[in-house]
Order: structure tokens, then sequence, then C-alpha cells
């Protein structure tokens, strides 16, 4: 088990408590005693109730943040500083706008200190790689929302993680295009096999992709249940896996186990607040 | 019609909608004549009204100047300069003047408006003064500025430069807070350093901010040369507006008047060149006239 957390993208939470202030000067806890593990090269999904937290996971294991209880550890070391060979795709395309896309997959490489030459060099290889070549010239608003989360794993797998961190990533897709990127991850990732942390709230989509899906309670979050999906890999196309038998049965399970996060966390939203408040 | 076009070369038109984008290109057409005819005609109204009402000594052209006299003053001035020298090197004076402002007062605007929007500190223990000094009638300033830096190029530099720096200070912190954290947090995982993140992320994305603030500055710019020659001076065109002031010359007053106009008008031009230049990976905007059917 030691062996196995020390090599490189093993991600290790203990008993991690993270608070944040609020304005009021009040702490609110986010996180509350996650213990979480994942080994080198696996897919893991973290699915939870919208605003529970599930997006603090991830924000400490980048070394965004540090945790108020418990530890983090990456790759076998104790986070503490921005975590060294992780990258990050975020719900948003995270592009800068001003720079045109072979700029912005270059960024990693720039960052790093490569010469200018041989980081465009490296980006244009990555937008070939994701289908995009031929665009490299154009500015972000100029392409598609599938294009632009595209360029974003580029810029993201560029810097060859050991790790990649999601954050709904494919929550902003209209779901046809959705399910076209959910294959083409996998495909990436089955070429560089970082381990992943997936958040999402889609739990098909934890499904079809993960090795390992963590459910989370309603906040301040805890892990809740850890299920294993043995569906064989290659997955293939995400869109015929959810109709095998295997899969309509962990649904049915994990589902189970989220469904009555899913009715706490709506039953403290404002709406359901003020139904409560118009029937009685 | 449709055989014209093609002899034309006007390619990617279906032949049968080739006549519906002819009638519109035409209607666009009829319609920017329309524009340009109505632009004259107001033109022709109030400077022909002027002239007239002068001319029939409705006004009186001593105080109101006429727009006839205005010409000939601006004529004499070409042919035989102004009382202090040719009316080029006055033009010259208060155009390097408001130039060096600007650059002075663009320059440390952006330095301190990103530093203090970087810094929660620094912001916090200078930004209150910044707002004191932001609520003073800045124009004051002049007189003392003529005192201290003497009646040369230094005091009217200075002055236009503290007019443009509070504008573009302003933009370039409220721009610098305003950056996609995200991006901030995506080049941080990436690897970037501090100064990298500045260079990379803060910086152009509070450019559109500053960017926007240059077109007041730049007329700030202008308006700080040319009240800092007005509290004296010995070369500008802000001196031959005090001197023909003082002289009851209204067509002077006028004829100075037009001269700023036109270099501030061709100064906002050489501005949106360079705006355009500078921001060519935005959308293009809905305010991007000339547009036919916009």
């Amino acid at each position: 088990m030691a062996e196995i957390l020390a090599g490189q993208g093993s991600v290790q939470f203990t008993r991690v408590t993270k608070r944040f202030p609020t304005r009021d000067g009040v702490e609110k806890t986010v996180l509350r005693d996650v213990n979480l593990v994942i080994e080198p090269g696996m897919f893991c999904a973290v699915v939870g109730p919208t605003g529970c937290g599930k997006s603090t996971t991830l924000t400490l294991a980048a070394g965004l943040y540090r945790p108020s209880e418990g530890t983090v550890r990456v790759s076998g070391r104790e986070v503490d500083g921005i975590t060294q060979g992780t990258s990050f795709v975020f719900q948003s395309d995270a592009l800068m706008p001003w720079k045109s896309i072979l700029k912005n997959v270059a960024l990693g490489p720039t960052f790093s200190g490569v010469p200018k030459q041989q980081a465009l060099e490296e980006a244009r290889g990555w937008l070939r790689t994701v289908g995009l070549a031929g665009f490299e010239n154009y500015y972000p608003y100029q392409l598609s929302g599938g294009m632009r989360k595209r360029v974003s794993m580029a810029a993201a797998l560029i810097n060859k993680p050991s790790m990649l961190l999601m954050d709904e990533p494919f929550s902003a897709l209209d779901v046809q295009t959705r399910a076209i990127m959910s294959n083409e991850l996998l495909a990436l990732w089955e070429k560089t096999r970082p381990s992943v942390l997936f958040v999402t709230h889609d739990l098909e989509e934890a499904i079809a992709l993960a090795d390992r899906v963590v459910v989370m309670t309603a906040g301040p979050a805890t892990v809740k249940a850890v299920f294993d999906i043995d569906l064989p890999r290659p997955r293939g196309q995400v869109q015929d896996i959810r109709f095998q038998p295997r899969f309509l049965d962990l649904y049915q399970q994990i589902w189970e186990s989220l469904r009555e996060e899913v009715a706490q966390a709506y039953s403290r939203s404002p709406a359901a607040l003020k139904q409560q408040g118009a029937a009685a | 019609m449709s055989t014209v076009n093609a002899s034309k070369k006007i390619e990617g038109i279906a032949a049968n909608s080739s006549s519906t984008a002819v009638a519109a290109r035409r209607s666009a057409q009829q319609r920017k004549r329309s524009i340009l005819l109505g632009r004259v005609a107001l033109f022709i109204l109030v400077v022909g009204g002027w002239q007239l009402t002068t001319a029939f000594g409705i006004l009186d052209p001593f105080f109101f100047g006429s727009p006839s006299g205005i010409v000939l003053r601006l004529w004499d001035w070409f042919q035989h300069g102004t009382a202090y020298g040719s009316l080029w090197e006055q033009i010259w004076v208060t155009l390097e003047e408001s130039l060096l402002g600007f650059a002075l007062g663009v320059a440390s605007g952006v330095v301190l408006g990103v530093l203090l929007g970087e810094s929660q500190y620094l912001a916090e223990v200078i930004g209150p003064y910044i707002k004191i000094v932001n609520a003073l009638p800045r124009i004051v300033l002049g007189s003392v500025l003529v005192m201290w830096l003497g009646l040369g190029m230094p005091s009217k530099v200075v002055l236009a430069a503290i007019l443009v720096f509070f504008v573009v200070f302003f933009n370039a912190f409220q721009g610098v807070r305003n950056v996609d954290r995200n991006l901030v947090a995506n080049s941080r995982i990436l690897g970037a350093s501090r100064l990298q993140i500045v260079w990379h992320v803060i910086f152009p994305s509070a450019m559109t901010w500053i960017i926007a603030s240059l077109h007041v500055a730049l007329g700030f710019s202008i308006i700080g040369a040319i009240v800092g020659e007005f509290l004296g001076a010995q070369r500008g065109l802000g001196l031959v507006i005090a001197t023909a002031q003082n002289t009851f010359d209204a067509n002077g007053v006028f004829g100075a008047m037009l001269i700023i106009g036109v270099v501030a008008l061709s100064a906002e031009a050489l501005m949106a060149i360079l705006e355009k230049r500078l921001l060519s990976w935005q959308p293009p905007s809905s305010h991007d006239g000339d547009v036919p059917g916009v």
C-alpha cells in the first residue's frame, strides 16, 4: 500500500477538514474529515449534490489551498505549495482570450522556461492530437464550446501531468458534445494514463468514465461511500455503455446512496425553503 | 442582373439571391448618402446662420466673432505667425507637452494601478490618499506647478501627466481586480511564477480596461497642456488663446479652439487605430459601425 501511494500521481487525503472564513467572520466548514485514496493511473470520479464542496477537494489536491486539518499527499509528498505535475481543467475554459489557441496550449512549457519555438512546436502537436490542426491562429471566441474544451485539455496535458484534476469540465456543454468529449477524454487518458480526479454531478458520466466513484454527502462534505466500477476497459463509446446490464446495476446502487444527499441538499436550498414557507 | 454580378466577380452569391443582395446594398448606399447630406445641411445651417447673424448685426461680431473672421484670422496666423513665432511652432509645443504628459501619466498610472491591484496591503495603505487627491480639483495644481517648475515645458507636462494618471490608474486598478481568478489559478498550476502571472495574465487582462481609459486620458492630456499654458507660458496654443482673450480677439479664441479640435480629433483617430490593433482578440461587437443594415 505504502509503495503504491508513493507512486507518481497517487493521491491520499487523510482526515482532511477545510474551513473557509465567510464575510461575517464565521468560519464555514466545507469539507469534514475526508479520507480518500487514488492509486497512480486511476480514474476517480467524485459525485455529490451541487454546492457540497466537491471542487474543494480538487483545489486542495492542486495545492491552491491548504487543509485546515489533516494532510493531503500527492505522489507520496505532502502538499505544501502548488503541486508539481498536476494539471487542472475547469468548468469554464480558463483560456486566455487575448492569446491564439496555439499560444494558449503553449503556456505550460512557456512557464517552465522551454524556448518559445520548441513550446509552440509542442503545442502544435497537441492541437493535432485533439483534432484542431489548422485552427492554431484562432482566438478562443472564434471556436465552439466543444472545441474550446479540447484546447483546455490539450493545454492541460501538454505538461504531461501525473495527475489530472477536472472540475465539472463538460457541464457547460450540450448533451451530444458532452458525449463526444467524454469519448475523447477516455482516448487521451488511455494514451497518457495520468491519475484523474474528476468532479461531476452527473452520475452517468461518472460511471461511464471512472474506475472508482466516490459519493460525497451534502455539505459539509465527507465521503459517504466508494464504489469500484468493474466495467472492462477500453470502455468504448460512453453512449453505448450505459445500456449494459452491469452499468445499470451500478447506477442503481450508487444512485441509492446519492439520492438521500441530493434530497437533503435540495431541502436546504433557497428554492425549497421558499416552498416550505409558502406551505406553512 | 446576375451576369453583371458574375462579371464583377462577386463570389459566393447564388444567382437568384444576387438581386436581393444588390437591392440591399443599394438601400444601404442610399442611407449613407442621406446621412452625409444631413450632416452637410446641419453644418451649413449653423455656420451659415452664424455668419449671417453677425453680418446683419443681430450678433455683435466683436464679441461673437464670425466664421469668415475666424478663417481670416487663421490665414493670417499661418501666413505671418503669431506674436510668439510661427503657428506651427505653437501647435508643436502644445502637442509635445500633451504627448509627453500622456506617456508619463499612462506609464505611471498603469504601473501603480497594477501594483496596487496586485497587492492588497499597498491598496489599503495608499488607496485612501489617492482618493483624497482625486477629489481635489486638480486643475488648481497647475498654479502650483507653474510656481515650482517655471513657465517652461515641464510644468505643463506634469499637469497633463497628473490629469492622465488618475484616469488610467483607476481603470488599471479595476482591471486588475477583475481578472478571472480561474485564469490565475490555472496559470499557477501550470507552473507560472508571480512575475509570469502578471505579465501573461494580469496585464493583458487589465489592458481592456486601460485601453478604454486612453481615449479620455488623451483628451485630459490636451486639456492639461492648454490649461498649463493658460496659467503661464512662453509658447503654445493655450498662450495664443490667453492673448486673444486679453485683446478681445474673439476670432482668435475660436480659431485657436478650432486648431485644438483638429489636433485632438487626429490624435483620437490614431488612438482608435491603435485600439483596434491591440484588441484584435475580442469578438467584433455591434458598435463596429457602418455595417449595412445595423
